[in-house]
């Protein structure tokens, strides 16, 4: 069996960062499998605009942000196969791939790197009721048939759910010459950025129906009708039913990170991000895993993916490098009052290189809150914060010298404003 | 002219039909929808029931013993997924323990075994089955209890037909028989087909076609059933788990499947025939609510997929499988449960006792009685794996994430006789679609792979039903027509 220093398992934003990371590093024995004919992952049916205004300072499409990686990565010859699918890791991190000029074959990685990416919820997965005809679509496969084969799924368009794919596909279906009917949010706040809100529906004067559902599927065949409701505390509203005569009812009610290697890998996923739990240097609880991107949890700005990933390079690196894998105590990262979630779950602040990077979701919109990170008693940082969404992911990087010291869980909080 | 035609091509036209191919019979079966086996037979709890339930002396009860009995030698030949993991009616309180010690008495009355039927213990039942209710009391213990994958099972008796001569045509709806001397005619949207004989097993529109020659014979009602399907890592039980029965079924069972995955329900409704298919907020929170009373600790935001099915209720409250008074016109109908256990047996016995002593019909002798079913890559080691991969090339290319099919399995399950011609016909074959993504992932390449082997358009790949067209035109370059 063929021993690599790291495997890469997905070429996407998130597995093209990490193994230029890992190059960068040193590690050159690397292998990227792809499933897809060629790198780029999601990024490649992504055509608008909008990427790269962190890390580029001006505005990209999908493929344009996903080229600038791939050259860099083509041009350090990292040896990559397309059209191969991992079908099994374990944890001794042996992967099993496909493809249809090997079959199937069998490596090891010291380490391996799961940039998986994720996949869309489905009407499966929340129970829509009425019948199952042709036409319900989640807003990622729609974007597929359009960007990459060319076909419209539909003419007369609901959309449910406001993430930003389906925000996305509301603007692209409309320029294809779809009707798009409107856009139901069970919540009483968007799922998507605003800057979709306003450059996909408003400037199309698309409705945008929060606090509503869809309540009832008609169609033999084909879909021919949605019937969309008020709710209130998730329950429908009797007597607020609006019917609309459609052809194609989009999905776009969240995202998953594609975790199913990772489980049976044995790695421990986290209730809220759905993703692995992971250190501070992406390693999750299987020694020599690491996980980031997408499949470690969802961004909603490509650009945090690239950089997240390059640090879960270079730790991958220092990890196939490091003979000493004594990396010191951990604490927990809690989130706490108005937190969802924090990845990493876990820090070691010993091994923290510069700084330690944070990621943060808040649990529903607040307007003129704190911030405030805390380990025991003390008080670390406050930040001060106008605005803030479930939608819109939070980025905090904290020094190293702020964290040698402390022996407690770090806790997260939101506060009123000091 | 055609010696048998069956209409329908669900369990019960599938199991007659492959009976039939046992001898010199020109058969043909006529199917309405596009793909086969689309209405009861593909939406039900998959389970051979032991025969414990059935009324005493009934057709039900006779057929279902005989059946079941029947499964594990068809599922060898015709390779169908068949899984012994046997079952248990649970009781919570007095009342319901006196039902299952009746059901225990039916059970022997029906024919079963004392080896296949036993009153058992709370404390051996939790042992059995440690997430079973607090509540259990005592349960009727089923070791014959069976599950298997119905879609399957009735594909693997079409094909296995359709390979010793039996003809099978799709999308063909029966609009009108006419009976003649010694002959009928089969009246189709575009042909007319003659036949001595006709086996009605329509299912749920058996009214529908035996009163097209025997007007008013008996009715039949939809009575849907919806169902809740969690992910594969869900493993709370491994029996059949039914809770004691009422009047209006067997109540909301926790079934694991053959594949992996738990099913929860079936609900119990009359519905109109626009309705059979709906699933509803109301269903779907009884059965969250009803499973709780037979199995604890169900995670229920495991749930991958809902789905409902209506099975075809007779007035007669039995199965209805004779010939009437019109000679060569042979009811099988009003098969509701237990109906996919029973069918092996009836099938037998409509082609032995109805056929085959009325007409003249000499044995098959070159009759092959084995199918081997679509390659499972995911069930096969890396060695055997990669035998076949370098047969076949596409069988090293993963199309479907979840489920890991191969591209292979995939042009094999439309290639094949009775083969997919829809996605979700390929899903049903292969399982291509059927994993957590639900199909998010790989719909666009099935969908390529069937346009490309059935040699038609994106365009005019059907989801599932005649008019389910998945995309609606292509928006750069030059149209295809429309077929």
């Amino acid at each position: 069996m063929r021993e690599y220093e790291a495997i890469v398992i997905g070429g996407g934003s998130a597995g093209l960062a990490a193994s230029v990371a890992l190059h960068n590093e040193g590690v050159t024995d690397i292998l990227l499998l792809e499933r897809d004919q060629e790198l780029g992952g999601i990024l490649n049916q992504c055509i608008h605009n909008g990427f790269g205004l962190k890390v580029f300072k001006e505005e990209l499409t999908g493929p344009e942000y996903a080229e600038r990686y791939k050259d860099i990565f083509v041009e350090k010859n990292i040896p990559y196969k397309t059209n191969t699918m991992v079908i099994s890791c374990d944890k001794n991190r042996i992967v099993e791939y496909a493809n249809k000029d090997e079959g199937f074959v069998k490596i090891k990685g010291k380490a391996i790197i799961m940039t998986t990416g994720c996949y869309e919820r489905n009407a499966g997965a929340i129970q829509l009721p009425g019948d199952r005809p042709s036409g319900i679509i989640t807003a990622g496969t729609a974007q597929k048939y359009l960007n990459m084969d060319g076909y419209l799924v539909g003419k007369k368009v609901f959309i449910l759910g406001s993430g930003d794919i389906g925000l996305i596909m509301a603007r692209r279906m409309t320029l294809e010459g779809a009707e798009v009917l409107g856009v139901a949010e069970i919540m009483p706040y968007s799922g998507g950025l605003n800057r979709n809100i306003v450059q996909c529906l408003d400037d199309y004067n698309i409705p945008l129906y929060l606090n509503h559902t869809i309540t009832s599927i008609k169609g033999k065949d084909h879909i021919e009708q949605i019937v969309l409701q008020e709710v209130k505390d998730f329950i429908p509203i009797k007597g607020t039913e609006k019917t609309f005569d459609v052809d194609t009812l989009l999905l776009s009610i969240g995202l998953i990170p594609e975790q199913s290697l990772a489980e049976k890998a044995g790695i421990i996923l986290h209730s809220k991000t759905k993703g692995p739990m992971v250190d501070e240097s992406y390693q999750t609880n299987i020694d020599g895993i690491f996980a980031c991107g997408n499949a470690l949890h969802v961004h909603d700005l490509v650009d945090f993916v690239s950089t997240e990933s390059e640090r879960a390079g270079k730790a991958a690196a220092q990890y196939i490098k490091r003979s000493d894998k004594n990396v010191g105590l951990s604490v927990n990262t809690i989130a706490n009052k108005g937190i969802s979630y924090i990845v990493p779950q876990t820090i070691h602040p010993k091994s923290i290189e510069q700084n330690l990077e944070l990621f943060l979701r808040v649990d529903g919109v607040y307007q003129d809150m704190d911030l405030v990170i805390k380990s025991g008693e003390k008080e670390i940082k406050r930040y001060k914060k106008r605005h803030l969404a479930p939608a819109e992911m939070e980025r905090i990087i904290i020094p190293k010298q702020w964290l040698v010291d402390i022996n407690h869980d770090l806790e997260i909080s939101l506060e009123a404003m000091k | 002219m055609f010696d048998v035609i069956i209409i329908g091509s669900g369990i019960s036209g599938a199991c007659i039909a492959r009976e039939c191919a046992k001898y010199q019979m020109n058969t043909l079966v006529l199917e309405k929808n596009i793909d086969v086996a689309s209405e009861t037979t593909l939406a039900n709890s998959a389970i051979i029931h032991a025969g414990h339930d059935p009324l005493v002396g009934s057709l039900k009860a006779k057929f279902n013993i005989i059946g079941s009995r029947m499964y594990e030698q068809m599922s060898k030949e015709l390779d169908i997924p068949y899984l012994k993991n046997g079952g248990m009616v649970v009781a919570t309180n007095e009342e319901e323990i006196d039902h299952i010690k009746m059901l225990y008495d039916r059970g022997l009355a029906n024919g079963l075994k004392k080896d296949e039927i036993a009153l058992m213990e709370q404390a051996k039942v939790r042992q059995l089955e440690p997430n079973i209710s607090d509540d259990v009391l005592m349960a009727l213990y089923l070791p014959t209890t069976a599950i298997t994958y119905p879609m399957e099972a009735a594909i693997a008796n079409l094909e296995n037909a359709m390979d010793n001569g039996v003809q099978l045509q799709t999308d063909a709806e029966v609009i009108d028989i006419k009976k003649n001397e010694n002959y009928f005619e089969v009246y189709t949207s575009d042909k007319v087909y003659k036949t001595k004989y006709i086996i009605n097993a329509a299912g749920l529109y058996a009214e529908k076609i035996s009163d097209m020659v025997v007007p008013n014979y008996f009715k039949i009602t939809p009575r849907r059933g919806e169902y809740l399907v969690l992910d594969k890592d869900v493993h709370v039980v491994s029996h059949v788990i039914y809770p004691v029965p009422s009047k209006k079924g067997k109540g909301i069972l926790a079934t694991p499947q053959y594949h992996g995955n738990l099913l929860l329900g079936p609900t119990s409704e009359f519905v109109q025939f626009d309705e059979m298919k709906q699933t509803s907020s109301k269903g779907l929170n009884d059965i969250k609510n009803n499973i709780k009373k037979s199995v604890k600790n169900i995670p229920f935001n495991k749930v991958i997929r809902t789905f409902a099915g209506s099975r075809p209720t007779p007035s007669t409250k039995d199965f209805i499988i004779e010939e009437t008074m019109v000679k060569g016109f042979i009811n099988v109908a009003g098969i509701e449960s237990p109906g996919l256990s029973a069918a092996p047996a009836y099938a037998e016995y409509v082609v032995e006792e109805l056929l085959v002593k009325n007409g003249d019909f000499k044995p098959n002798t070159s009759f092959n009685p084995i199918r081997k079913r679509v390659n499972r890559m995911n069930e096969l080691s890396i060695d055997e794996k990669n035998i076949l991969f370098k047969k076949n090339h596409t069988y090293g290319e993963i199309i479907c994430r979840c489920e890991q099919v191969t591209k292979g399995e995939i042009i094999d399950s439309i290639t094949r006789n009775a083969g997919a011609k829809t996605v979700v016909g390929v899903k049903h074959r292969t399982r291509a679609g059927a994993g957590r993504c639900q199909s998010g992932f790989c719909q666009v390449e099935v969908s390529k792979i069937l346009a490309e082997y059935m040699h038609i358009p994106l365009e005019n790949v059907l989801y599932q039903g005649k008019h389910s067209n998945i995309v609606k035109e292509k928006t750069k370059g030059e149209t295809n027509e429309r077929i």
